[in-house]
């Protein structure tokens, strides 16, 4: 390997992208753009669910009880409605995700020791969103009857409120998260986040960067040179991974200083796994770019190779582990599942080599698998 | 050629190819063709668009695999990617398209630079050569300029520089003079000779323009995969013996239709036309022509002998076995009444910010005739061409196309007139019957016309039979008539033509030809033509030289070469056996304007006999044998070069003047 070839590549190649505006943009200006759209757009925490009330009984105790619902995080009032007619409006329209109706009687009832029923229409458009507002109705609604049950024994055995309290949740739970204290839906997707912009980027860079030589014919100027295939594969991709290498930076940073997600892992550890996973992302964007002989073909076949599966079966959001089967399967054959394993790992969980050596062996593999594929493809004497 | 050459050993063989066969998939490229070029000259393959000579030429370069046959470089087999690479340091490559291979955000330097280092070239030796090469091709002005500002000219001369910086010793050049203007061209083969004597380098170069044929050592001449004729020029002459009959005749579509019962080429050029029999004799020859003619009178009638162009015309011919196209224009049953002008401009201007790119240009298109506007790249025809379409408002001036003023008209204009752009603009995933219904239907024609338009394409462009073929299979030449006749879909009387006829092969350009004189001579449509390819010119009945935004030479062909004639002499072809030598002798003796064509050398002269003795004395002085010397008519090359060098020059000057 001739370094002087090598270099001569690879600074062609770093003049061109950096002087092409839309190669500019798409190394350095779009990984980041993607992090901060995706890290405050891709919030999967089910809060300020919108909500109207139908309240018939107009009671002291409904007024209790919905009160309960107003102060909820979770719960985003809008307004009191007269009839169930106008709630169809609100949930139809999508300016309220559901609808809590109480009853007529509503106090009458519960202080005469009848049961009451509080209708509760929710918008089930989306199920993830529908169980979650559920769960959050039905915590609301037990923490109503336990309350009215430590009223009830207050009142009836003459235990004071504390005891009563005591009496009725005998069992207590305790409930701490580890990794995610505050089970901040950020604190896993931007992690994750990196890798997502990475794994979109680099690829179709490269890929795009390649071909685009052999779409105006330039690469006859290295076939027809005495520079060897691997010097121009490596000089080649150096430029591609060295962008890469800058975004990795880039985008830590902003994980850290503008998510404050916290950093508790090794940081060598990241930055080792990081730029093998860079080296496997350029990777297969240089076999694409093999493949394939016009810009567009790059770019949809690196889409549909990299960016598709990232998003669906990288853990980015769906966690791998409740994926389905196959599914499950599927996301073993991309990398970024490996790497998103790594990037939560060195970010929440501080876990080292130990655990996330398969995971690193992994991005290894692909990195000389791509490689080689890349290095047999490319031919300097091509049969068209 | 049967001279004795006892003293001289065989040439040196660079490049030795034999039954070579390219196969893409089912379609074969090239079926065994034999190739040998020798060490020190200039060997030139001839053919028009997919004739198998980039194909060849990539296989003998190293960079593409072939199927059959052997190809032997500097005496290693090129079999195997690895031996390519055993030759490829002593090899040059340009692949085809303009500036392609070029890098457009790198700077000159930054393009040579890279292709120095991609071949290890020392620096000290890089940087002496890069200035040698940059101040030859009068690059060096712009050592800093981006490579994608640069001008077509610009970038074929950066193209070669980069190609030739680690000094092959065989330099394979694929279609370099394609797409600039003949200046550059004119320039370009002056450099590459000029590195030739100096380097003693091997050069293959490829083109798909006859005319060129000439500036060669030795050539091939391929069509269809297969090699009709190769060796040198006058071998190639000696195949098919014969002369070209050039006169004017009057109706000149009568006097074509009684040659056609008994010639195989006839053509029109404007009012001249031409007529290939295959008597050598003058005399002789010209005779059959008259008989042919009856009782039609050629005026100004010469015989000359055949252009290369002429030799592979017949050579195609032969091979074929085609009848000569005689396209049959039918009757269309709209008639042109229009008496008025077709297109007239009147002092057009175009700025564009401070640069102004058209200036004060005037002139006027009669119905019925083709009118050519030249001119190098970026000289403005291209503006003038999208003014008078109403592409773009002028600045100042007027223009009327039909009769309509072109800043009122607006979309109404659109249906008088037709464009067809060197792209030829069809869909090349469309059948020929689609892409014209697409066409009709554009234009808004209703079914019953569209039924009538098609039939008369289809018979017009000679499309029979190729109906429901898909565009993109097409030759070039079908592809470029049904180009045109999509452009005639609705009956337009004026004719927009942007470079129409690159990569078409002779016939088919002379078939195309054949159908716009017939256009313009039975339908009365109006034709203005651009092209920098100087023959094609030759076709025009009146012509417009524009240089800088402006027209500097206007008139009939053969009143632009007399023109030339008068202020700067006839053309004298020298024959020497040293032409490198010879050209550097004279060009010390004070001969100025001297251009190399393979073993012949070219000068302008007032006085032709007392310059032609002046060169053999010059020559003989330092022992080179004048083999032959002869006044040749000038061609519209030479006329196009000779002006825009002399308004070059006279820029350079008052650029100068104003410094000092």
């Amino acid at each position: 390997m001739n370094l002087r070839r090598v270099a001569a590549v690879a600074s062609k190649e770093w003049r061109e992208v950096t002087r092409d505006r839309m190669f500019l943009l798409l190394a350095f200006v779009m990984p980041a753009i993607w992090m901060f759209v995706f890290g405050y757009g891709l919030v999967l925490d089910v809060e300020h669910i919108s909500f109207v009330v139908v309240d018939r009984d107009h009671s002291a105790l409904s007024r209790d009880y919905l009160y309960r619902f107003y102060q909820s995080r979770y719960f985003d009032f809008q307004e009191a409605l007269e009839g169930e007619g106008d709630a169809d409006v609100w949930l139809q329209s999508g300016r309220a995700r559901a609808v809590i109706i109480v009853p007529e009687k509503f106090q009458e009832r519960l202080l005469s020791g009848q049961p009451a029923e509080v209708q509760t229409l929710i918008d089930g458009t989306f199920p993830l969103r529908a169980d979650i507002t559920k769960s959050y109705v039905i915590a609301i609604n037990n923490a109503f009857n336990h309350e009215l049950l430590v009223d009830f024994l207050a009142r009836t055995r003459g235990l004071s409120r504390s005891e009563a309290q005591r009496r009725t949740s005998p069992l207590g739970i305790e409930v701490r998260y580890l990794y995610n204290e505050e089970v901040r839906s950020t604190w896993s997707t931007v992690p994750a986040l990196i890798m997502f912009s990475l794994m979109v980027g680099s690829p179709l860079l490269t890929a795009l960067g390649v071909v685009r030589e052999k779409e105006t014919g330039s690469i006859y100027n290295i076939y027809s040179a005495t520079v060897t295939r691997l010097e121009f594969l490596v000089g080649k991709l150096i430029p591609y991974v060295m962008i890469s290498a800058v975004n990795v930076a880039v985008l830590w940073l902003m994980a850290v200083l503008l998510f404050a997600v916290p950093f508790k892992g090794s940081l060598w550890l990241f930055i080792a796994s990081s730029v093998l996973f860079v080296l496997t992302s350029t990777g297969i964007g240089l076999v694409v770019s093999l493949l394939v002989s016009t810009q567009q073909a790059a770019l949809i076949i690196t889409v549909v190779v990299s960016t598709v599966p990232t998003i669906l079966f990288s853990g980015l959001i769906v966690p791998v582990s409740s994926l389905s089967r196959a599914s499950q399967f599927q996301a073993h054959l991309f990398p970024g599942m490996y790497y998103t394993n790594i990037t939560r790992g060195t970010f929440l969980q501080n876990v080292g080599l130990a655990v996330l050596w398969t995971d690193i062996l992994a991005l290894a593999i692909y990195a000389v698998v791509l490689g080689t594929i890349g290095y047999h493809l490319f031919t300097k004497r091509p049969r068209t | 050629m049967d001279q004795p050459e006892i003293l001289t050993p065989p040439p040196a063989q660079v490049v030795r190819v034999r039954g070579f066969v390219k196969q893409y998939k089912q379609h074969i490229a090239v079926s065994g063709v034999d190739l040998e070029i020798h060490k020190g000259e200039i060997y030139g393959l001839i053919g028009p668009d997919g004739a198998g000579k980039s194909s060849l030429m990539k296989a003998i370069a190293g960079v593409l695999t072939y199927e059959g046959g052997t190809v032997e470089v500097f005496e290693t087999m090129i079999d195997t990617e690895r031996s390519a690479e055993r030759v490829k340091q002593r090899l040059g490559f340009l692949p085809q398209g303009l500036g392609l291979n070029l890098y457009p955000d790198l700077s000159v330097d930054e393009n040579i630079d890279f292709f120095a280092r991609l071949r290890l070239v020392p620096e000290r030796e890089l940087a002496e050569r890069k200035a040698r090469l940059l101040a030859m091709t009068r690059l060096d002005k712009f050592r800093a300029r981006a490579m994608k500002n640069l001008s077509g000219g610009m970038k074929q001369k950066l193209g070669l520089i980069c190609t030739l910086i680690h000094e092959p010793e065989l330099a394979i050049l694929d279609e370099p003079t394609t797409g600039v203007d003949p200046v550059s061209r004119r320039d370009f083969w002056a450099i590459l000779a000029e590195l030739l004597q100096e380097r003693g380098m091997t050069v293959l170069v490829s083109t798909a323009y006859m005319d060129e044929a000439e500036r060669f050592h030795r050539l091939s001449f391929l069509s269809s995969g297969k090699v009709l004729a190769s060796g040198t020029p006058e071998e190639v002459h000696a195949l098919v013996p014969g002369s070209m009959v050039t006169f004017e005749a009057t109706p000149q579509l009568e006097a074509i239709s009684r040659l056609k019962t008994g010639c195989t080429q006839v053509e029109a050029l404007g009012p001249v036309l031409r007529v290939f029999t295959d008597d050598t004799n003058p005399v002789s020859a010209a005779q059959a022509i008259t008989s042919y003619l009856g009782d039609i009178e050629p005026r100004q009638l010469h015989v000359d002998k055949l252009d290369l162009e002429d030799v592979f015309v017949a050579l195609l011919l032969r091979e074929t076995d085609q009848p000569p196209p005689s396209p049959e224009l039918p009757t269309a049953s709209v008639s042109s009444a229009n008496h008025s002008l077709a297109i007239e401009a009147k002092e057009l201007i175009r700025d564009f910010g401070t640069f102004r790119a058209v200036d004060r240009v005037s002139f006027q298109v009669k119905p019925g005739e083709i009118f050519g506007l030249l001119g190098a790249n970026g000289a403005g025809k291209t503006t003038v061409i999208k003014m008078l379409n109403g592409i773009l408002p002028p600045t100042g001036g007027e223009g009327w196309v039909a009769g309509e003023d072109m800043k009122t008209a607006g979309g109404a204009i659109k249906e008088r007139i037709g464009y067809m752009s060197q792209a030829f603009s069809l869909y090349l995933d469309l059948t020929v019957e689609e892409n014209i219904r697409l066409f009709a239907g554009i234009y808004g024609l209703d079914r019953r016309a569209t039924n009538e338009r098609f039939a008369w394409i289809v018979s017009m462009a000679g499309l029979q039979g190729y109906e429901s073929s898909l565009t993109v299979r097409l030759p070039m030449g079908v592809r470029q008539r049904l180009a045109l006749g999509c452009a005639l879909v609705h009956q337009p009387r004026v004719l927009f033509l942007d470079e129409p006829t690159s990569g078409v092969d002779p016939i088919g350009r002379r078939h195309f030809w054949d159908i716009l004189s017939r256009l313009a001579r039975e339908e009365g449509v109006a034709i203005l033509i651009t092209t920098h390819y100087m023959s094609e010119a030759e076709h025009g009945d009146h012509l417009a030289l524009m240089y800088a935004g402006r027209i500097v030479a206007e008139g009939s062909p053969a009143a632009m070469k007399a023109q030339v004639e008068r202020e700067a002499g006839q053309l004298l072809e020298i024959v020497t056996d040293q032409p490198g030598l010879a050209l550097r002798q004279l060009e010390r003796a004070g001969f100025a304007g001297i251009a190399l064509f393979g073993a012949k050398l070219h000068l302008l002269s007032r006085d032709p006999a007392h310059d032609e003795v002046r060169i053999r004395e010059s020559l003989a002085s330092d022992g080179l044998r004048v083999l032959g010397a002869a006044i040749r008519p000038l061609s519209l090359e030479d006329v196009f070069v000779h002006r825009v060098m002399a308004l070059e020059r006279r820029d350079r000057e008052t650029t100068k003047g104003a410094a000092a």
